[in-house]
């Protein structure tokens, strides 16, 4: 269908043929509030915010749903509108519980942000202000009924986005309220806790109990980086008040993930309850105690001279770390968390295209295993009927999703069915790589997409520290561990019996029984740097916060000049 | 609570189909058991691939589903501004103390649940009375306890 022109407050753009005027509004530059309508969902209507007037239809109306047409004519600010506007505001004010001075989203809520611009000063209708609960069963974030407005962003985002259909509305009229599954309590129900419908929600409905009352507009900063605590490394935008991280967000506009982020990449670190290592430590008579740069990188330095060493690298260090690991410091290179398992990945959004989906051994749903790629699978299962197959013989996370599950050792099931389709895609990790070859080599349309362990261990491959940590007897050790939590067994029963162990990290856990010395390591938020993720994409790391403490690099540096 | 038998919830469901609308399928189990049993909207959530939340949507928007088990009899009494005047308040009170609960509630035998509805429309008739479907007008207390003998007589015809 060819193009149309419409005129939207005397401005003439051309649109494709299935837009909205809100679509068009946009392309036109003019900015028309909404409150239900978001760029991520599909538009419902619910909220009026948006009513504009068209010539020639008797009423107004929203425009986020309503489709253009040939020489249509668009009045987004007239006197009718204006009027429409702030009635749909005093409506919604006037409904349950909106006194901003004590609302933990002032500042930085869009209905807010309205009223103000609509010069809301006094309520025009009496208040109903019935008493609605509050549901803090969740640990990170709370839902508040007495501030939803019901648009249903929080219900579609679920549903739409997360694939995880949590979400939902219960009765009628003014007692409507948003539950969760048959309206238990958001903490028992399926809810994965991703934060998604937060991160949508445009009042202070859904609070962050992080950030609450901190976030104000004006008060902090957006900084754009990457979560590098898997190999997803989700494009995040660190929310940054007087030099501390508050909250963190998806960043819309990211590949691979589109704004959607998962539990751990929000809210992980800004709970994490391990004991952040700020200055050195050196071992003395049993026990780690608070040491001087100078004097920790000494001991490191003479400890891993005196004996055969290797370095260890996690995959939650920077490419530039794990460069200067190569470059400075002596001994075999190992990743810490295991190998790169394929070559040549398929991009993350082909889950989104494929007909079927083959999950092969690995539970997307749980620690650090790159959750965030389990929500297009999930919306594909439910959205567009994608067959998901899950091998695996223990209880999985998709359970819920999966048309089949079968044993991997039935593995030829699924082959069977793949035959058929378009486009299978197969998902693994490094834990079932065989089982995945073996899939894809009876599969010559298979996609496979194999996710790399930690969050850039295909970075450490790409500067050549590809192989994985293997025992082979080192009596001294250097590891570069970031924020690593999930340490191998074998490394940590290697470094037991090691003479000599210093270890760079965030944490003292797990390192503190067997190291000789811990040198302080920034976390993500705290850090510059690049990143290849498990698709081969190379993102930048961006410091949200400055710290006294020297880089990651600066410390490898450091060391690699005494040695 | 009554037993819910998962094969007869099954049953309804299969023979509705997977497509048939969702509204009559629940409809069905709401006759059958007088309310929508929790377990029941699991089973049908996963028959139609369904989010329970949206099963519990659509059990909520409509008077016609009763989350919790009712009586046998459903009594139901007009407090409208027309019956009101007329005398709806005696009525439903008589009744509340004849059956020993208050509007809303269903009695410990199950036999009866009693409601209260805003105008019916026939305000003529007020005070009006509904039992099961059935309209008696002009109602007060020795009506009430006439029409709740006559609905027990009829009751151990049965039995
Ligand atoms: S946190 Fe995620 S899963 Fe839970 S209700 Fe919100 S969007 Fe749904
Ligand atoms: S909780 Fe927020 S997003 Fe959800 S319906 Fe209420 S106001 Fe909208
Ligand atoms: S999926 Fe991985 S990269 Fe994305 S937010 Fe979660 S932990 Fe971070
Ligand atoms: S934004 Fe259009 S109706 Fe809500
Ligand atoms: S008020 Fe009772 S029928 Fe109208």
């Amino acid at each position: 269908m060819p193009d149309v022109q419409v005129t939207i407050d005397g401005h003439q753009v051309s649109v494709p043929a299935n837009s909205t005027v809100l679509d068009a509004a946009k392309v036109a530059g003019i900015d028309i509030p909404e409150l239900c309508a978001h760029d991520a969902l599909k538009p419902i209507g619910a909220c009026r915010m948006c009513l504009v007037e068209v010539e020639k239809q008797r009423v107004l109306h929203p425009a986020c749903t309503f489709p253009v047409s040939e020489g249509m004519v668009v009045h987004t600010a007239s006197d009718a509108v204006l009027g429409a506007r702030r009635f749909v505001l005093q409506l919604l004010f006037s409904e349950r519980n909106h006194f901003c001075m004590y609302c933990q989203t002032s500042g930085s809520c869009t209905l807010q942000d309205l009223a103000y611009e609509h010069g809301l000063t006094h309520w025009e209708f009496d208040r109903a202000f019935p008493k609605m609960p509050v549901d803090a069963s969740r640990q990170f974030f709370v839902m508040d009924h007495n501030r939803c407005i019901l648009c249903r962003r929080c219900i579609r985002a679920c549903d739409e986005l997360v694939g995880n259909r949590t979400l939902g509305l219960k009765n009628r009229g003014a007692d409507t309220m948003v539950i969760a599954d048959m309206d238990i309590p958001f903490g028992d129900s399926s809810c994965i806790s991703c934060g998604t419908c937060m991160q949508m929600c445009p009042t202070g409905a859904l609070m962050d109990r992080a950030s609450a009352y901190m976030g104000a507009t004006d008060e902090i900063t957006r900084v754009p980086s990457r979560c590098s605590l898997c190999s997803v490394g989700c494009g995040v935008e660190l929310i940054v008040r007087g030099n501390r991280v508050i909250r963190v967000e998806g960043d819309w506009d990211a590949e691979p993930n589109k704004g959607l982020i998962c539990e751990v990449g929000r809210f992980g670190l800004l709970h994490e309850r391990r004991q952040r290592v700020r200055k050195p430590l050196v071992k003395a008579d049993g026990a780690l105690a608070d040491a001087d740069w100078d004097d920790a990188l000494q001991k490191a330095a003479e400890g891993l001279k005196s004996a055969e060493s290797a370095v260890v690298v996690s995959g939650f260090s920077s490419t530039e770390a794990a460069q200067a690991a190569v470059n400075q410091l002596p001994g075999k290179k190992m990743a810490l968390g295991g190998a790169l398992v394929n070559g040549d990945n398929a991009p993350l959004s082909v889950l989104d295209e494929t007909d079927l989906i083959i999950v092969a051994d690995v539970d997307l749903t749980e620690g650090y295993n790159y959750r965030m790629a389990s929500f297009p699978i999930k919306r594909s299962a439910r959205h567009r009927g994608v067959r998901v197959i899950l091998l695996d013989d223990e209880p999985n996370g998709l359970d819920a999703w999966a048309r089949y599950k079968w044993s991997p050792d039935e593995a030829e099931r699924a082959v069977e069915l793949a035959q058929h389709a378009e486009m299978p895609v197969i998902v693994y990790d490094q834990h079932s790589a065989a089982l995945a070859q073996e899939l894809a080599a009876q599969l010559p349309k298979a996609k496979t997409i194999g996710f790399a362990p930690e969050g850039n261990t295909a970075g450490l491959a790409e500067v050549g520290i590809s192989e994985p940590f293997a025992n082979d007897g080192f009596s001294a050790y250097y590891v570069i561990a970031g924020e690593a939590a999930e340490v191998p067994q074998e490394l940590m029963d290697a470094l037991a019996k090691a003479d000599f162990v210093a270890v760079q990290a965030s944490y003292r856990e797990p390192w503190e029984d067997v190291a000789d010395v811990i040198l302080p390591s920034p976390v993500m938020f705290e850090k510059d740097g690049s990143l290849v993720n498990t698709e081969g994409r190379s993102f930048e790391l961006k410091a949200g916060v400055t710290t006294r403490r020297p880089s990651e690099v600066e410390v490898i540096e450091r060391l690699g000049a005494l040695l | 609570m009554i037993d819910v038998d998962p094969r007869e919830i099954i049953e309804i469901i299969g023979r509705n189909g997977a497509d048939a609308p969702l509204i009559s399928v629940l409809e069905e189990i709401q006759t059958k058991y007088r309310y929508l049993p929790r377990e029941a909207m699991i089973l049908v959530s996963e028959a139609f691939g369904l989010p329970l939340s949206q099963i519990y949507s659509v059990a909520t928007f409509y008077n016609a589903f009763s989350l919790e088990r009712r009586g046998r009899h459903e009594a139901c009494v007009c407090v409208g501004t027309a019956c009101h005047v007329r005398g709806a308040k005696r009525v439903l009170s008589h009744l509340e103390e004849k059956l020993g609960i208050k509007a809303g509630e269903t009695t410990p035998d199950w036999n009866y649940t009693l409601d209260t509805v805003h105008c019916l429309g026939a305000c003529a008739l007020g005070p009006i009375v509904v039992v099961d479907g059935e309209y008696s007008g002009q109602m007060h207390a020795k009506k009430v306890d006439e029409l709740l003998a006559r609905i027990e007589q009829a009751d151990e015809g049965e039995a």
